[in-house]
């Protein structure tokens, strides 16, 4: 009792398995946070160059800008910048230990164990952000 | 309505499968199927009870039936298996999705192209033959001067299929042939600098990112995640010392 | 084991470099993080407060070995991302070419606005 469904295209589907981490385990969620966080830190370190610049017009314009920057919609962004650089920077631990042939074999309890730390270190920053 | 098969009370299970035939049904698209579960049926087994009774066009490889021929690997519900060893009600779903693997061309429903897999093993001299783990205390028959056994790789794509890096990159040499190319290293099989030239490169052992999820779904055991890494630690080491002795 | 086509290939030992300059960036990247928000009461904030850090040549010295290693870092990821798409020879040439004047643009920048501040502290 063949049922023919919908039409469904199967084409540019392999791009999609750099982020799906669904029905995968440890090690592929690692790589998918990994690649995540690299763009947008990437995308940040640019954005940040050029918001720095703002030091050239003087105490008028940067300290202007800075009182912008202590409104909560962008202290939440900070907090979202230091989650993905505690994700990379510590996951980026296991890349290259596994990445050299050691602790392969327990590379899960490295991956959660980091992430664990990466929460801890995570709820500490936001706690400071918010509160000083 | 559960009736009782041969291994137990069936349910329905439907199975959601991916057809395609270049010219005839394409795009791809996904056909339903349902079928009488019992515990012990097998994603293949389905497969030939609906070639059987349903639809006879049906496209998919197998051999054995007992996961050491590598011919059936497929996607169920997402995550590459066997199809032969992979059973329906284990899924705990009642709709079950099956596509075929993912890293090598499509040629029609379940079947891919296992062309790419095959070159990027043959380098590494494949299939190689290790000392046997099993009953050093075994009488051997005249003639026979050692036992030996095949590698644990069973040749079935399921690593490059759940490779990231393969899915985009058909150029990277992948798991099972980086996992192939340490063995032949660790075995003594091929010359190390021989087996490093062809690995140090950007589509070779530094195109891995590590996800590890070749090792997470090989149906056979082999970790070649692990063993990437693995050959990494030993082609750091040999370029690290290769660096002190020039220098 | 068939090499000659390989053989073509650059031997790439980059994903090394990528991982010392990020062992780097756990020491450098930690230590602006904690300087610039946490050594002062309330972090870095006005013009002030940050042209007297800046004003120090350690400082700038750290900053730029800082910015030097985390762009290199960026782009060697960037690259590795880029990599994985099945690039022929010359678009991976490309793409290295690309980055390069990035990064070095990026770097140039950084160190441009690093000693006009350096100045304007010490005038």
């Amino acid at each position: 009792m063949a049922v023919p469904i919908q039409q469904k295209s199967t084409g540019a589907r392999a791009l999609q398995a750099w982020f799906n981490p669904l029905k995968r385990s440890a090690g592929f969620l690692a790589f998918v946070l990994m690649r995540v966080t690299g763009i947008g830190l990437v995308i940040y370190l640019l954005l940040h160059m050029v918001v720095i610049g703002n030091l050239l017009r003087g105490p008028e314009g940067w300290d202007a800008l800075v009182a912008t920057m202590k409104s909560p919609a962008v202290l939440v962004l900070d907090v979202i910048l230091i989650a993905g650089i505690l994700i990379h920077m510590l996951n980026g631990i296991r890349v290259t230990i596994i990445g050299l042939g050691f602790g392969t074999s327990s590379h899960k309890g490295i991956f959660w164990t980091l992430m664990a730390v990466a929460a801890l270190l995570l709820a500490y920053s936001g706690w400071l952000v918010f509160t000083k | 309505m559960n009736q009782h098969g041969r291994f137990g009370p069936t349910r329905p299970i439907t199975l959601k499968i991916l057809r395609y035939k270049p010219g005839f049904i394409d795009p791809p698209r996904y056909d339903t199927f349902q079928v009488q579960a019992d515990p012990l049926m097998t994603v293949l087994d389905a497969l030939e009870e609906i070639k059987a009774t349903a639809d006879s066009t049906l496209l998919y490889r197998h051999s054995c039936h007992h996961a050491s021929c590598g011919t059936c690997g497929m996607k169920v519900n997402g995550r590459e298996q066997l199809a032969c060893v992979a059973r329906l009600v284990d899924e705990g779903t009642d709709e079950v999705v099956v596509e075929p693997l993912g890293s090598a061309p499509l040629v029609a429903d379940l079947v891919v192209d296992m062309t790419p897999f095959a070159l990027h093993m043959a380098p590494s001299g494949m299939a190689l033959v290790r000392d046997s783990e099993f009953m050093p205390e075994a009488e051997r028959p005249a003639g026979v001067e050692r036992y030996t056994r095949y590698e644990d790789c069973i040749e079935c794509n399921i690593c490059l299929s759940a490779c990231p890096v393969a899915n985009t990159n058909p150029g990277f040499i992948g798991p099972a042939g980086l996992a192939a190319a340490y063995r032949a290293l660790v075995t003594g099989e091929r010359p190390a600098a021989e087996v490093f030239a062809y690995v140090d490169h950007d589509d070779g052992v530094w195109r891995c990112h590590s996800a590890m999820e070749c090792s997470a779904v090989c149906p056979s055991d082999v970790q070649p995640g692990h063993k990437i890494m693995a050959l990494r630690r030993e082609l750091v080491a040999y370029k690290v010392k290769r660096f002190f002795k020039r220098g | 084991m068939r090499t000659a086509s390989i053989e073509e290939k650059r031997r790439s030992g980059v994903w090394v470099w990528q991982a010392i300059t990020g062992v780097l960036l756990v020491i450098l990247l930690s230590l602006h993080m904690i300087v610039h928000h946490f050594v002062v009461e309330g972090g870095l904030r006005t013009y002030q407060q940050v042209l007297d850090y800046v004003g120090n040549p350690l400082v700038v010295a750290v900053e730029i070995l800082f910015l030097v290693t985390v762009t290199y870092h960026a782009m060697l990821g960037v690259r590795a991302i880029l990599f994985d798409l099945n690039l022929s020879e010359s678009q991976k040439a490309l793409v290295t070419r690309v980055l390069t004047v990035l990064g070095v643009v990026v770097v140039a920048w950084g160190v441009f606005l690093a000693l006009a501040l350096f100045r304007a502290a010490n005038a």
